[in-house]
């Protein structure tokens, strides 16, 4: 394979590794803080792109403008989420947060084909096949914006988390729940605060990924079984993680879908996740023993 | 020699838990074992079971040597234990709980069912057998682990601070229950905090302290020994 | 002779659960030649179908402890084995079940053995990638699995083809499934297996010290749950007549699998039935009602009725009822006193 097409695939493995950090920074704070697994994920990605779309439809709002509505509006719609079904469920086993997620899951895909039926729906903007050149290498336009964002939003989360009271707030219930209570943290509002911002990431992500993708109401789990195995990979509840091994997963689902086969670049991150969960499920940043779910 | 540790050692992330213990037991005795907290004594219980393995040095029990054996495999050689803080199954009943012990050597459920009651009787579980596990009390969750341990049928049984949280009264019948154990034929090594409850008994301690056999005797000389006091009381308490 | 009927018959109503438990058998047997209705007699095959699924999911699910998500893997494999069986290699589809078997309790065993290790959502984690790589390379190995097309199965009815016209020899063939894994299943629970599963699901550092064999147990627990998942796929195969990746491997298939399980009552043999007799229907019906014009309504309503479930019912519907039937069993006709 020549250079230029070898760096043509890295490159664009990168900037769908950018959105894919987006989806799954949201995903590993949920699973990191909250330790339960969030199966409508995707959901909340389909949402985002739903209403980027209709505020693109009916008030002309191009998609980067409505980001920071969007992000709001699903922000407000984890908020929501983990109210009703989430909170209810914070002490039953595990399996039945699943049941609940996948549930609700279900519903959302549920209510969207109703609502709007099956048809993809696309955002077409004046930039949205427009490309740049970084010397042989061909990029889209609104793929290298949505890794940048994602890159600064990434960077403004490690601020977050490091200067701000809910951040450390936030760190220290993932690290120890029970230091944290008796810290006087109240670990209600955290994880209400962690599942809003999960789902905004989320938002963040649909809003970005308007103008080059499509939305339909299965969209969602195209994108949150790629974001299972990035949180996986990353590193539970880690947010460096969760973005380098976007990247990672990026990449390499680009480049098995030149070097092997198209369809099997699925089957080849499933088989990564695997192997990461047998050898090293605490992932590549994640800390020895906390694949142990349950509370530490 | 019926069970043997060979300058047994395990470290923990660069923390050495437990560190060139030696330790000889002969069939039929009741060893104490005890130290401060954190001196390593469950860790010991932990390494000779099978839960953990010895980072160097060896476990032998009855000529056999333990390493590489897992916890079940440990069992069925012979050797029970209980747990400091006691795992009851909380979705059975206590007679259910004591078949699973039963189940290593008896493969019928009824005999099973038919052993764990005796041994329910054996330890004065007998009028709870249909209690569900999760809704005793400390004192009986306590002689329910000894009950599922003493089910397995071992021929050596590690008893973890089965009298931590007791009354004088219950400690007093825990000790004749552990009595009658040993009177059954079968060897202990018991780790206890309840200083007049283990001199009582045993007839020979072994003081750890840091991971460290610093003593071992009869009750009587390791009390007055130098070292164990200044482990327990801190050298500022020594008295002159 | 008289004597001994008497007998059996003051045990039998001696006890008004085991009378309750005979009429339900007998009901269950004459129920397919009873409802004539082509729909309602589909909607009843579905049922002993999901409850077959939920029984063999039950084994680890509800005995061991580990959720799978992905029992659709096994349930595809099946079906995938005895149609390229039969279909392509000409062999009998009595002999292709077994082999649909053999294949899925294979393939349980190759999963477990290294997943078992991993705890609570990890597992269950694990178990979707494996259904997903499996469909991804049924779609990918396209000499063997005919790919996204799938496998049309030649309709040559008869028995020894498997195949059947009505619709009636089907549903005892079902129902033949579900009570066979309804007695596995009844078996492991009061045997050494189940009680050694159930404390593993507690504690699994209590039960090895007591000399649970957590490996062994497990992975025997996943054969017989691969096996008999893997009849089932064989059966739906045969019944629907057309398999493709999306469908034998799907994520629904899974979670409706463990659903039936979760909603009946986990750990119980009868648990499964009494969720895929009460999910099925719904299910089938929702779909009938609403599946045409208003596609994502059925989903919604599903969805909707699985978190509310859940949120109610944390221990799954047995137990509640279980404890109203009880108290109303006491007030039936009992011919001796227990």
């Amino acid at each position: 394979m020549s250079g230029q097409i070898f760096g043509q695939v890295i490159i664009s493995g990168l900037l769908l590794g950018g959105v894919y950090a987006l989806i799954s920074i949201g995903l590993t704070l949920i699973f990191g803080v909250i330790r339960i697994v969030n199966f409508a994920h995707g959901e909340f990605l389909m949402l985002s792109m739903y209403i980027t779309f209709w505020s693109f439809h009916y008030w002309g709002w191009d998609p980067y403008f409505s980001l920071a509505f969007v992000t709001l509006a699903l922000f407000v719609f984890g908020l929501a989420a983990h109210r009703s079904i989430i909170q209810p469920l914070l002490g039953a086993p595990p399996f039945m947060q699943i049941f609940a997620t996948f549930g609700l899951s279900i519903a959302l895909q549920g209510a969207a084909l109703f609502f709007w039926k099956a048809d993809y729906r696309t955002v077409q903007t004046s930039y949205s096949t427009s490309t740049m050149n970084l010397g042989p290498i061909i990029l889209s336009w609104p793929r290298v914006i949505a890794f940048v964002v994602a890159l600064g939003i990434t960077l403004l989360l490690f601020w977050f988390f490091k200067h701000t009271y809910v951040g450390k707030a936030i760190r220290a219930v993932s690290q120890d729940r029970d230091a944290a209570q008796l810290m006087g943290i109240d670990i209600g509002r955290v994880y209400l605060i962690t599942f809003g911002l999960g789902a905004a990431c989320a938002g963040m992500a649909g809003a970005l990924l308007m103008p080059s993708y499509y939305a339909f109401p299965m969209v969602g789990t195209n994108f949150v079984l790629a974001a299972f195995v990035i949180v996986v990979l990353g590193g539970m509840g880690n947010v460096t993680g969760a973005f380098i091994g976007a990247l990672i997963i990026g990449v390499v689902e680009a480049v098995s879908g030149v070097l092997i086969a198209p369809q099997l670049k699925e089957a080849v991150y499933f088989a990564i996740f695997l192997l990461v969960l047998l050898l090293k499920p605490s992932g590549l940043f994640g800390i020895a023993g906390a694949e142990e779910v349950g509370l530490k | 020699m019926f069970l043997e540790l060979r300058k047994v050692t395990k470290n923990f992330g660069g923390l050495a838990a437990v560190r060139q213990v030696d330790l000889e037991i002969c069939e039929g005795e009741m060893v104490g074992l005890i130290g401060p907290n954190g001196a390593g004594k469950t860790t010991i219980f932990n390494l000779i079971s099978g839960m953990y393995r010895p980072d160097s040095g060896e476990v032998v029990f009855r000529g056999t040597n333990l390493l590489g054996r897992k916890a079940h495999q440990v069992c069925r050689e012979g050797i029970g234990r209980t747990f400091q803080l006691a795992k009851p199954f909380g979705k059975l009943n206590v007679v259910e709980n004591v078949m699973i012990g039963s189940f290593c050597r008896i493969k019928d459920a009824d005999q099973a069912r038919e052993h764990a009651l005796r041994i329910l009787e054996t330890v004065g579980l007998h009028h709870r057998r249909e209690a569900l596990a999760g809704s005793l009390v400390a004192a009986e969750r306590k002689r329910l682990e000894l009950a599922k341990a003493l089910a397995t049928q071992p021929k050596l049984l590690l008893l973890d601070e089965v009298m931590a949280g007791l009354n004088p009264a219950e400690i007093a019948q825990v000790l004749t229950l552990i009595r009658r154990i040993n009177q059954m034929g079968i060897t202990l090594l018991i780790i206890e905090h309840v200083m007049g409850a283990i001199m009582k008994l045993s007839q020979r301690v072994v003081v750890v302290h840091h991971g460290e056999k610093i003593a071992e005797g009869t009750p009587g000389e390791v009390a007055s020994d130098q070292r164990v006091i200044e482990a327990y009381l801190g050298e500022e308490y020594l008295l002159a | 002779m008289t004597g001994a009927l008497a007998r059996l018959a003051r045990a039998l109503c001696g006890d008004s659960r085991r009378y309750l438990g005979l009429a339900a058998i007998v009901v269950l047997c004459l129920l397919p030649l009873v409802v004539r209705n082509p729909f309602y007699a589909h909607i009843l095959i579905m049922m002993f179908f999901y409850a077959s699924l939920g029984l063999a999911w039950n084994i680890i699910g509800g005995f061991a402890g580990q959720l799978s998500f992905g029992h659709a893997a096994f349930f595809g494999v099946g079906a995938y084995t005895s149609s390229i069986l039969s279909v392509k290699l000409g062999v009998s589809p009595w002999l292709a079940l077994f082999a649909a078997g053999g294949m899925a309790a294979a393939t349980a065993a190759a999963v477990s053995y290294p997943c078992f290790r991993l705890r609570g959502p990890f597992f269950a984690l694990s178990t979707i990638a494996v259904a997903e790589v499996l469909r991804i390379l049924a779609i990918y190995f396209k000499e063997f699995t005919e790919g996204s097309v799938g496998i049309l199965i030649p309709f040559k009815p008869g028995i020894a083809n498997l195949m059947f016209r009505s619709k009636v020899p089907y549903a005892y063939f079902a129902l033949l499934l579900m009570a066979a894994v309804f007695a596995v299943s009844w078996l492991i629970e009061h045997s050494r297996l189940g009680y050694s599963l159930l404390a593993l699901r507690e504690d699994e550092d209590a039960a090895e010290a007591l000399g649970v064999n957590a490996t062994e147990c497990k992975l025997i627990a996943a054969v017989l749950s691969g096996f008999f998942t893997g009849l089932t796929g064989c059966f739906s195969a045969q019944y629907v007549l057309f398999i493709e990746p999306f469908t034998e491997f799907s994520l629904d298939l899974s979670i409706m699998i463990s659903l039936t399980a979760m909603i009946g009552g986990l750990g119980t043999s009868v648990g499964p039935i009494l969720g895929a007799f009460l999910l099925t229907p719904l299910q089938e019906l929702l779909r009938a009602w609403l599946g045409g014009q208003q596609q994502g309504l059925h989903l919604f309503i599903y969805g909707t009725v699985l978190v509310v479930c859940v949120i109610l019912l944390p221990n799954g519907l047995i137990t509640w009822l279980s404890r109203r039937l009880l108290s109303l069993l006491r007030h039936l006709p009992a011919a001796a006193a227990e």
